[in-house]
């Protein structure tokens, strides 16, 4: 079973984007929390969650994210999301992830509605 | 990765319900507060944010992460401590399957005439050959994602692993009073060590708790209207006269 998972940030106006590439499981535990932890350094009131290179989550990834969503709400920063597919859409759905944050379809979308 | 195969791990997923739906219910079940309520996800609740994690090590078995998860789909029931009974289809956990829990209370306290303290349910959002998990509708005690999983660490490791929040200011008391934090760990705890015992093993398992967001959400106060305890305690004794008019 595929076990790569890594997370990166970069800052953008306004926000600081985590990109993440690979499969969202246990195993990405560690690295997503690290690389959140980077990304509250920034400072930013939103921070932007990247899925474009996302191949699966699991069950166990859709716990780390709403972890996430805690901390991020927790700080009073937004969380948003770009990049997922139509399938994750509805598990977020399906998660009721969906009603806490917001889906854009791609990067350009985003930055034209937050910035 | 091949598309049949992207389709397959899909396939592990619920598809979305608006509500929730029983049917084809053993006898016996005592079917409250599920059908026709919605999901909620630890991020609807209204109390304290927590991450549990209960695991217990295999230690001698030769038994396999896949295995394990198996015979655990296969036999959930069978694991719970007594007085606690989940009435689940008869093809065992499935994604998109919806369970009717009968629950007992603190110590395996039941109400009179053996009804249970709760009736409340579970959906099943997702099972794979390694894991499996659970989300919780209106009225139950938490607003959680709750998984269950094994994996290979030098041997085999089974592990329950809640993101909770009681779900509405009653349940949080019982939380903030230790009652309902003690009743989940022994809870989990015995269904830990009765599945070690299942595969020849005898687990002393491990806890490690987390608290992930120590403020409550008063914006979620009012799922209270939606409480389990509360509205199976009013059915109980309606359940009981119907019981002595059958007679």
């Amino acid at each position: 079973m595929e076990h790569i998972f890594s997370a990166s940030e970069r800052e953008l106006p306004g926000m600081v984007v985590i990109d993440l590439q690979g499969e969202i499981n246990a195993f990405a535990d560690q690295e997503l929390s690290a690389a959140y932890e980077r990304a509250e350094g920034h400072a930013t009131p939103t921070v932007v969650l990247n899925f474009k290179e996302v191949s699966y989550i699991n069950s166990t990834g859709i716990a780390l994210i709403v972890g996430l969503l805690a901390r991020a709400r927790k700080a009073g920063r937004r969380l948003a999301v770009y990049g997922l597919s139509d399938h994750y859409q509805e598990i977020f759905q399906i998660t009721r992830l969906a009603d806490f944050m917001n889906i854009y379809s791609d990067e350009a979308s985003l930055v034209a509605e937050l910035s | 990765m091949s598309e049949n195969k992207q389709l397959d791990r899909n396939a592990s997923w619920a598809k979305p319900v608006s509500r929730l739906s029983t049917a084809d219910l053993p006898r016996g079940a005592v079917n409250l507060n599920v059908a026709g309520r919605q999901v909620v996800g630890p991020l609807q609740g209204f109390g304290q944010l927590w991450q549990k994690t209960y695991r217990v090590r295999l230690s001698g078995s030769e038994v396999t992460p896949t295995q394990v998860i198996q015979v655990w789909k296969e036999n959930f029931p069978r694991f719970w401590p007594p007085g606690n009974k989940f009435f689940g289809p008869l093809t065992g956990i499935k994604p998109g399957e919806v369970a009717v829990l009968n629950l007992a209370g603190p110590g395996g306290l039941s109400a009179p005439g053996g009804m249970p303290v709760i009736s409340t349910g579970v959906l099943v959002i997702y099972a794979d050959d390694e894991s499996f998990s659970f989300m919780t509708p209106q009225g139950h005690m938490f607003a959680a994602i709750i998984t269950f999983s094994a994996f290979d660490d030098d041997g085999t490791v089974v592990q329950v692993q809640a993101l909770v929040r009681a779900n509405d200011p009653l349940y949080e008391l019982s939380f903030r009073l230790g009652v309902g934090h003690k009743a989940e760990d022994e809870f989990w705890q015995q269904t830990l060590e009765n599945l070690a015992a299942h595969f020849g093993v005898r687990g002393q398992v491990q806890q490690k708790v987390t608290l992930v967001d120590a403020r409550v959400q008063w914006s979620q106060a009012r799922n209270i209207w939606h409480n389990a305890a509360i509205r199976t305690a009013f059915y109980t004794p309606v359940a009981l006269v119907r019981r002595l008019i059958k007679r």
